[in-house]
């Protein structure tokens, strides 16, 4: 067993809670092979959660597995197990991980892989990926797996949205591309149709759906109450309390999760408590995965004062009403146009501003509404969707906002080789520095 | 200096090959329109239908990365950033605009870096999909039909039915004759050597189609007629790989002592082996084309059959051109950081090493910076295989 970690202290009962769900969710594909159910390898993010819900199939998350091997420090064997069939250390660390996972259950020939973290994932019966422009793995990784798991049949659907253009009118596409997703997403469900054998149930499927645009709002009501100075929780905890957004959309837990920690973070703020005391810096971490393996930077953070109480990563939703969805009666179809506004609502507010990026738009929103006084991105080396274009969103916001202090952290999600402690925390006391200097300088 | 208009043939190729961009900015000096574009997605008959130039963007591995590391983040494609070096550097202050294919993550993430750091008069995000279903084909039509209203309101041309179809002769006789030139590397030895062929692909993907296609017409004459060498006991090469343009790498190949006879990259083979279809709509011709004809890394393609059949499906045209080309062996180039290549690896690997012939993977930067270890791999490589 590779070194593993003392975790980082949580500040809500909440996040402590969250471990739980993950262990559940791996034990759960287990169970499921047990008991008959069929198990897919799913991939955040890809709007299929709730068709595999409305299905009953039992979704095997690999960015789940993978991060828990990182958390545990003990994904440097199923990398190299990887890298010994020649996949290159810089292709996604989640993928190689899981795919290395994979080769070995498939030479041991067994169903549950012993010495995996927690369990590990069960073998699937079917591969359910997603191409779209959040990130190739997503539909090379289950395509890569296939080589392992020949017998397992894969979908991949597509889920577009317009990309950002100052020069033209987004509102014009909207229509073809929500109509895209809404047969990808149907190709999906006669997909499952055929490996399930079982007929979707439309009336299950909008009851989940609805209970997910409900969880969708809970959490934004839950997280808008970070706003709260001091804090009572920062990103440190939202990286653990993103688990049922991201893992477990469409069920009742994970709505019953947010509406706990709601109650909870008010408790906090009604006693006045917070994340660090006394809370001298707010910061927002505007963008990139964190290297699992070193959550306790956030606690360093912590104890130079500086709190997260926003944050772009793993806020994958937004309350309903402010996307203004058209309505319809086709789930389907709902998902497709909330999957599109998530993306699109912020480009107007960009067009306004002359030289302006949706995503800065979002990071500036973020800023005013939690009052922050510092910018902080995390820049993976194996992964090029969510951490290319990092530099340019530092420089635009820069350039249309303000010189607010900026600083990109280097590392890694899972490979823990890139990772050092001392020079990380050498490189966030001269950010706080900057931060302290920047605050100054504002009160002036 | 003899004049690029005053060459012929291989002589022309090699011009245009030292000077990339030569030609094309004696057009733009003549009141053309310029429009650069990245990868074997950029559609090069609309462009074509435009009455703009289409011109491939190409980077240079001689060179250090010195202006766009500011801009980029070194996590990059190497290919990409060194493109986009070359871009920011002002190597091509000639184009007038870009369209930039959705091809990766590293050309997606980054599509608003050129687009706000170029600051083009024109510039065109071509957000094709990387599934092949029918959804997908009514879709790539939408973003067809979208690329061609922006490219009409900045040309000022309307592109017309007429127009695309003319292209689409225009490009499928393009690719027909650049068959044509392949085949002249099926003789054993070949009639021009590989890094002849890549300085080929490099002269043609700058200039004009109509002036390609008289170009290719005379190297063939010229190549035709030479006289083949005796040495038939060289060991014959495919080369596979993304975005290889540089001879430095044919070079280490030929160099070491092989003949590269055939290529499965994306500004060779990939780009001429695959016909728009001629009887169809245009618009649902080129969509067809793009999305499930040409056989690149970025595109999904399941048969729902077995997995075998996938394959065959995904790498049966390499399997095909190693029997017509009677290669030995095979190298296969990925960049470090290119997903959806690293990810093949393995499946491209055991697919060609199953039917006997061996593969030689490489992962390198663009750059010759390790140009002398990749060359003591190949030399070792074809050691083992002779």
């Amino acid at each position: 067993m590779a070194e593993e970690k003392k975790g980082r202290a949580l500040a809500t009962k909440a996040a402590a809670n969250i471990p739980k769900f993950v262990r559940g969710n791996l034990a759960a594909t287990i169970k499921a092979k047990q008991e008959g159910k069929k198990v897919a390898y799913a991939y955040i993010a890809d709007g299929q959660d709730e068709i595999m819900r409305a299905m009953d199939i039992v979704p095997a998350w690999g960015e789940s597995f993978a991060g828990v091997c990182a958390a545990k420090r003990d994904a440097e064997k199923y990398l190299q197990k990887a890298e010994s069939d020649n996949f290159s250390r810089s292709l996604c660390t989640y993928a190689t991980c899981t795919i290395g996972f994979d080769m070995i259950r498939e030479e041991m020939g067994v169903d549950v892989v012993p010495d995996a973290p927690w369990g590990g994932m069960a073998r699937p019966d079917m591969i359910l990926g997603s191409a779209q422009l959040l990130c190739d793995p997503r539909f090379k990784w289950p395509q890569a797996t296939q080589h392992y798991l020949r017998d397992v049949p894969v979908f991949v659907g597509a889920m577009y949205y317009p990309p950002f253009d100052p020069k033209l009118n987004h509102h014009d596409q909207e229509k073809f591309y929500v109509k895209y997703c809404t047969e990808e997403l149907r190709e999906c469900v006669r997909f499952c149709e055929k490996h399930t054998g079982k007929k979707m149930d439309w009336d299950r499927l909008a009851e989940i759906v609805e209970l997910s645009d409900k969880t969708w709002d809970i959490f934004i009501d839950a997280y808008e109450l970070r706003k709260a100075i001091p804090t009572p929780m920062d990103t440190g905890d939202a990286m653990n309390t993103m688990v049922p957004l991201t893992f477990n959309l469409g069920t009742q837990e994970a709505y019953d999760f947010y509406k706990e920690l709601y109650d909870e973070l008010k408790e906090k703020i009604k006693k006045g408590e917070g994340v660090a005391s006394p809370e001298k810096y707010r910061l927002i971490w505007a963008g990139g995965l964190p290297s699992w393996f070193a959550l306790g930077d956030f606690q360093y953070f912590n104890s130079k004062g500086a709190t997260f109480p926003v944050e772009v990563t793993y806020r994958g939703c937004e309350k309903i009403e402010r996307l203004e969805l058209p309505k319809t009666n086709d789930p389907l179809e709902h998902i497709a146009w909330r999957w599109v506004r998530y993306w699109t609502h912020w480009y107007d507010k960009a067009r306004k501003r002359p030289g302006s990026l949706p995503k800065v738009e979002r990071i500036i929103e973020y800023i005013e509404d939690y009052k922050c006084d510092g910018v902080v991105f995390h820049s993976a080396f194996s992964c090029r969707s969510w951490h290319a274009g990092i530099i340019h969103q530092a420089e635009t916001l820069k350039k249309v906002y303000r010189e607010i202090p900026i600083l990109i952290l280097e590392g890694d999600i899972v490979d823990i080789s890139s990772y050092n402690e001392a020079d990380t925390h050498n490189r966030i006391d001269a950010f706080i520095e900057a931060v302290d200097a920047y605050k100054q300088r504002m009160r002036r | 200096m003899v004049e690029s208009k005053d060459l012929k043939g291989l002589a022309k190729v090699e011009r245009y090959y030292n000077d990339y961009g030569v030609r094309t900015k004696e057009l733009k000096a003549n009141g053309k329109k310029i429009i650069g574009y990245v990868s074997a997605l950029g559609p090069v008959e609309v462009l074509t239908a435009a009455g703009v130039v289409p011109f491939r963007l190409k980077g240079n591995v001689d060179e250090a990365i010195t202006k766009g590391d500011a801009y980029m983040e070194t996590i990059v494609c190497p290919f990409v950033r060194n493109v986009f070096d070359a871009a920011i550097k002002g190597r091509f202050d000639f184009m007038d605009g870009m369209v930039l294919p959705h091809l990766c993550d590293s050309l997606d993430r980054t599509s608003d870096v050129w687009r706000d750091y170029l600051n083009l008069p024109y510039f065109h995000f071509f957000n094709v999909p990387h599934v092949t279903d029918e959804p997908s084909i009514e879709f790539m039509k939408e973003i067809l039909k979208l690329l061609i209203s922006t490219l009409e309101d900045y040309t000022g041309n309307k592109i017309t039915i007429d127009s695309l179809r003319q292209a689409i002769l225009l490009h499928n006789e393009n690719r027909r004759l650049m068959r044509s030139l392949y085949d002249l590397r099926k003789n054993n030895p070949p009639l021009i050597s590989g890094t002849e062929m890549m300085k080929v692909l490099v002269a043609i993907m700058g200039i004009p189609v109509e002036e390609s296609n008289e170009l290719i017409k005379e190297i063939i004459e010229e190549v035709r007629s030479r006289k083949p060498s005796l040495d038939r006991q060289k060991k014959r090469i495919m080369l596979i790989g993304d975005q290889i343009d540089s001879v430095a790498i044919t070079e280490a190949i030929e160099g070491s002592g092989a003949y590269l006879v055939m290529d499965d990259i994306s500004i060779g083979s990939k780009m001429y082996y695959q016909d728009v279809d001629e009887e169809k709509e245009p618009i649902l011709a080129l969509a067809e084309r793009y999305l499930r004809k040409l056989k690149i890394p970025t595109t999904f393609v399941d048969t729902g059959g077995t997995y075998q059949e996938n394959l065959n499906a995904r790498f049966g045209h390499m399997r095909k051109y190693i029997e017509e080309f009677d290669v030995d062996g095979v190298i296969l180039l990925v960049y470090k950081y290119c997903d959806p290549y690293g990810f093949e690896v393995p499946a491209i690997k055991s697919y060609i090493e199953e039917i006997g012939v061996p593969v030689l993977y490489l992962e390198d930067e663009y750059s010759t910076s390790s140009l002398a270890r990749m060359k003591t791999r190949i030399e070792a490589f074809l050691e083992m295989i002779a």
